[in-house]
């Protein structure tokens, strides 16, 4: 099993190696010079545009200069950025937070909605019920994020039933940390049932075909012939073995929560990464760009990384082999 | 291709349906200069968040009219954009009106649209946006602009895919770890995250023809990769059959081998790719104009007719059918995935 | 009936009376099995012998009331132990399955879920009570030659012959009284083979179960066997003793022609049946390949005892008339 890990971390480094040079070379081949935008700025004085550029070594080689650039990186120094003048690891610190606790909080919710509905309507495959829920699927996956972060916000704002934008509405000093929880919360819920309304369909069409799969295999039937209770059957050996394949999916799944959270954030307004990397190509703030990009792109790995060492911790036959 | 079709109509009914759907809806935004009533960027200066203008069949008198018409209106508040109706006077509906010519596609000239009624009445179906443009020929041309690019971003990356992965799993080795890594590095990036730093690498202004070929290029990159990959899955069996064994031992050249007896055993697979890669496309092109970096105005897009909603509730009040542009979308890609889940059904050799 | 009561109740374990099976397709239903007729007694192997796709593994199925969907049991009695087993609920069924009759299948890497240890499958299978659950589970890893740390590893962890074992062992644990061996030897290799049919041997000597053995191979019947039940496209064409007699269908002499290495099954015409599953129940399923074959055989021809333990499905048969 630590073999199996540490594999898979070894495996790593070349993707992240080639990652950072493909955002390296994006942002390189971006027109205009660095520091343009930034000699127009008189609060920058030239001296600072001088030790940055030789910081950079914007002077040398470009193979030499992605070599600064990835040294810098893993320091996760991304460089300053430019519409901000602040560091540009401090503001996706701050971001990075709210994104995670999106995806997460909606991750969760979709596939404790998803799963319990998937087995049901995978049991009673054929039934009306079961129609009933692939329909509603359907809807699911063909809603694009965007529209039903809009159709939520318009629905919102004619109600007022919670809180639109940012992620606090209380500011006293002295609020306690469950009120500001519960206010946290309150922010997060837009977005993140924006989130799991669109995720949910595809995760109960993916699970409900493991799952009817995998009640046809000759192991499930031996166990029926073996006299094995039904819900020993039904959660033990097919719901097992079902779940399975969804850890890969969860890996991959992190992708596609990144996707549509983008959108969702900049339509809910909630200061995520989504926002800010728009924010930061409406600004043209290359450095800021550039460390989204390489964030969401290690947030992608990260989650393969996790779904095969789930895969691994629950099949024996690659734990074991 | 017939058999295909008949197939699909028993598979599946409602997949069936969605097929016609979807070529009556290219066909629509095709001729949306002969179809819509208004041109896209004529604006009702005097109109601006007109709702759905009503059709009417009673005149005020209570009088029955085969031909249905409508009032002119007038703004009754300013500030709210609410509108009544002058009854004085009735615009009955037109066929095969007149008026500006229009050119379909630079080729044909059209000087007649399919309805309309006289100015200065209007008939704005889905009603009007801030400029008083008219909603419902805005979504016909810009589901030309939307449709249009998800099909050329298709073909592109389509090719790419079949090229590389082709290559790849034709001659492995060196070639295919190259090939393959580079895939898997652009896979990494989630495709938001990836679409927008490409976006950010061309200035923000540019003009609407090249604003159209960035998107299809950016749509594209990003969407080659994944079919790359499963396309040399497929080749790396398919290479090992016998027929394409005796190829090679007949000395035929590489390319005539991939072109003539790999490529078209993917056929079955590649249909239903490029159905189900559609609605990704067509997300990726109203993401981006919704956000202000895709389409720009005075230029119709399904994205960017909803970006002017964002971040701005008092619009989305007092305009809500803005959003009838998701619900295109929405539509479009409802069908999209019918008919592709019905295709993998029936191109699926093991259904058979 | 009259006849199979007559030999004394006491020895069926299974019997099973004019069952029909259907395969109920969108617009058909094709037929399956056919007005199947035999029983099993106590402590007797009783091997069945078909070609592929003659509905061998649909009847071990159907015994355990296990047929997928889209199969129907159109008519007929399954009796287990005296108890009709199509009259009673699922409930009751599941228990019979595993305590009364257990089954063991083809593949036994199929059969076996991939994430659960071997000991889990036993404990699992085991249903009495929990006292000395631990030693009846040694002792039936003991009875098929396994070692009791089996218990701790995996499935993929065992070669494919200790896997059918497992199974066996499995299928031993509660002492049933007929135990199905749906073609156990056909996923092994030669050795493995004869060890696995030893071992079922061994077991029905000892603890006395019936084994009701399905397999393709009438050579390996023939030598293990204590009745023959002959299969064809859905019927049990014939029922005998090996041995004692030999069988006397057209069909079953050319499959032991096979083994006795005749030249004539070269001449024989093997083309496809075009009969369809009503033309099949209206006359002789064997009628177009038969060689022997009369008019009259165009009618529907009833299965038929012979004595208590043998019988046949054809006319132009010298022991038919004996009834």
């Amino acid at each position: 099993m630590k073999k199996l890990v540490l594999k898979r971390l070894l495996q790593l480094i070349p993707m992240l190696i080639g990652m950072s040079f493909v955002s390296f070379i994006i942002i390189q081949s971006s027109p205009g010079d660095y520091f343009a935008q930034m000699k127009m700025n008189p609060e920058i004085s030239p001296e600072t545009i001088e030790s940055m550029k030789v910081n950079f070594g914007l002077d040398r080689p470009i193979l030499v200069q992605y070599l600064l650039w990835l040294k810098n990186m893993c320091k996760l120094d991304f460089g300053v950025s430019f519409a901000y003048h602040i560091p540009v690891r401090t503001l996706i610190k701050f971001r990075l937070k709210n994104t995670i606790c999106l995806a997460i909080f909606s991750l969760v919710i979709s596939w404790v909605i998803a799963l319990p509905l998937a087995v049901f309507a995978g049991y009673r495959e054929g039934t009306f019920i079961d129609k009933i829920f692939s329909m509603l699927a359907y809807l699911s996956i063909s809603l694009p994020s965007f529209f039903v972060a809009l159709l939520f916000v318009y629905f919102i704002s004619k109600t007022n039933l919670l809180p639109l934008g940012g992620t606090r509405s209380i500011f006293e000093v002295d609020a306690s940390s469950f009120a500001l929880f519960k206010d946290y919360m309150e922010h997060l819920l837009v977005p993140g049932l924006v989130l799991c309304l669109v995720n949910v369909g595809g995760l109960f069409r993916l699970m409900k075909n493991n799952f009817i799969e995998t009640f046809n295999t000759p192991y499930v039937l031996a166990a029926w012939a073996r006299g094995v209770p039904r819900n020993s059957v039904i959660f033990k050996h097919a719901l097992r073995n079902a779940l399975n394949p969804m850890f890969t999916i969860l890996g991959m799944e992190i992708g596609g929560i990144l996707n549509g959270a983008a959108l969702t954030e900049i339509i809910c307004g909630w200061p995520g990464m989504g926002s800010l990397i728009l924010e930061a190509v409406l600004s043209h703030d290359l450095y800021l760009v550039m460390g989204s990009l390489v964030i969401s792109g290690f947030l992608l790995i990260v989650g393969n990384l996790i779904g095969d060492i789930l895969i691994a911790f629950f099949d024996p036959r690659i734990r074991i082999s | 291709m017939r058999r295909l079709l008949q197939r699909l109509k028993n598979h599946s009914r409602p997949a069936y349906f969605s097929l016609w759907f979807l070529l009556v809806f290219y066909f629509v935004s095709f001729f949306a200069d002969i179809l819509a009533p208004y041109h896209f960027d004529q604006q009702f200066r005097n109109k601006p968040y007109h709702p759905p203008t009503k059709i009417h069949f009673f005149d005020s008198g209570g009088n029955f009219h085969i031909r249905p018409f409508v009032y002119n209106t007038v703004i009754d508040d300013p500030v709210f954009k609410t509108y009544k109706q002058d009854y004085s006077k009735i615009y009955p509906l037109k066929f095969f009106v007149s008026g500006k010519e229009r050119r379909i596609f630079f080729f044909f000239k059209t000087k007649r649209y399919l309805f309309g009624v006289d100015q200065p009445a209007g008939i704005f179906l889905f009603g009007t946006d801030n400029y008083g443009r008219d909603i419902f020929s805005r979504l016909l041309y810009g589901g030309r602009i939307s449709l249009s690019i998800s099909l050329i971003g298709v073909f592109i990356s389509f090719s790419l895919g079949m090229i590389t992965g082709g290559i790849a799993g034709y001659f492995g080795g060196i070639i295919d770890q190259i090939l393959m890594r580079l895939v898997e590095i652009l896979m990494v990036f989630p495709s938001f995250y990836l679409m927008l730093s490409l976006r950010a690498m061309f200035p923000l202004n540019l003009s609407s023809i090249q604003v159209y070929l960035l998107i299809v290029m950016i749509l594209s990159l990003i969407g080659w990769a994944g079919l790359a990959r499963i396309i040399r899955g497929m080749v790396l069996s398919i290479k090992e059959e016998d027929y394409v064994l005796a190829a090679r031992s007949l000395g035929l050249p590489h390319w005539k081998i991939l072109l003539f007896h790999i490529f078209p055993n993917t056929f079955s697979y590649s249909i239903t790719a490029i159905t189900i890669s559609v609605p990704g496309y067509i997300i990726g092109e109203a993401a981006l104009s919704l956000l202000g970096l895709g389409i720009q105005e005075p230029y119709p897009s399904w994205g960017n007719i909803l970006s002017s909603t964002i971040g701005n509730l008092r619009v989305l009040g007092d305009a809500p059918w803005l959003l009838l542009a998701g619900i295109f979308i929405f539509v479009v890609l409802i069908n999209f995935n019918l008919l592709g889940d019905a295709l993998r059904n029936v191109l699926d050799p093991k259904n058979w | 009936m009259c006849l199979t009561q007559k030999t004394g109740e006491m020895e069926q374990i299974l019997e099973v009376k004019n069952l029909s099976v259907l395969r109920v397709e969108k617009t058909e239903s094709i037929s399956i099995l056919n007005d199947i007729n035999f029983m099993v007694k106590k402590g007797e192997m009783f091997c069945l012998v078909g070609e592929s796709g003659s509905g061998k593994t649909t009847l071990a199925l159907s015994i355990i009331k296990l047929l997928p969907k889209s199969f129907k049991i159109a008519s007929g009695e399954i009796l287990i132990n005296g108890k009709n087993i199509l009259e009673i609920n699922e409930q009751s069924m599941r228990n019979i399955r595993g305590k009364d009759i257990s089954i063991i299948f083809q593949d036994p890497s199929a059969y076996l879920d991939p994430l659960f240890t071997i000991g889990s499958h036993l404990q699992e299978s085991y249903h009495g009570k929990n006292e000395n659950k631990k030693e009846l589970i040694s002792l039936a890893l003991q009875e098929v030659g396994l070692d009791s740390e089996v218990q701790t590893v995996y499935p993929h962890q065992l070669s494919g012959g200790q896997q059918q074992r497992v199974m066996i062992a499995m299928a031993l644990i509660n002492k049933p009284s007929i135990i199905i061996a749906d073609e156990p030897t056909t996923a092994l290799d030669v050795l493995t083979t004869r060890q696995v049919i030893d071992l079922l041997n061994a077991i029905r000597l000892k603890h006395n179960p019936a084994i009701f053995f399905i397999t393709h191979d009438l050579e390996l019947a023939m030598k293990t066997g204590t009745r023959i039940g002959i299969m064809y496209r859905g019927h049990i064409v014939e029922i005998f003793k090996p041995g004692r007699e030999k069988p006397s269908h057209p069909y079953a002499n050319i499959l032991l022609g096979t083994i006795e290495g005749k030249d004539t099954i070269l001449e024989l015409n093997f083309k496809k049946n075009t009969m369809d599953s009503k033309q099949m129940q209206q006359k002789c399923p064997f009628f177009d390949m038969c060689v022997e074959k009369e008019a009259r055989c165009k009618k529907t021809i009833p299965f038929v005892w012979c004595d208590s333990e043998t019988g046949i499905r054809c006319l132009k048969n010298g022991r038919n008339t004996q009834v």
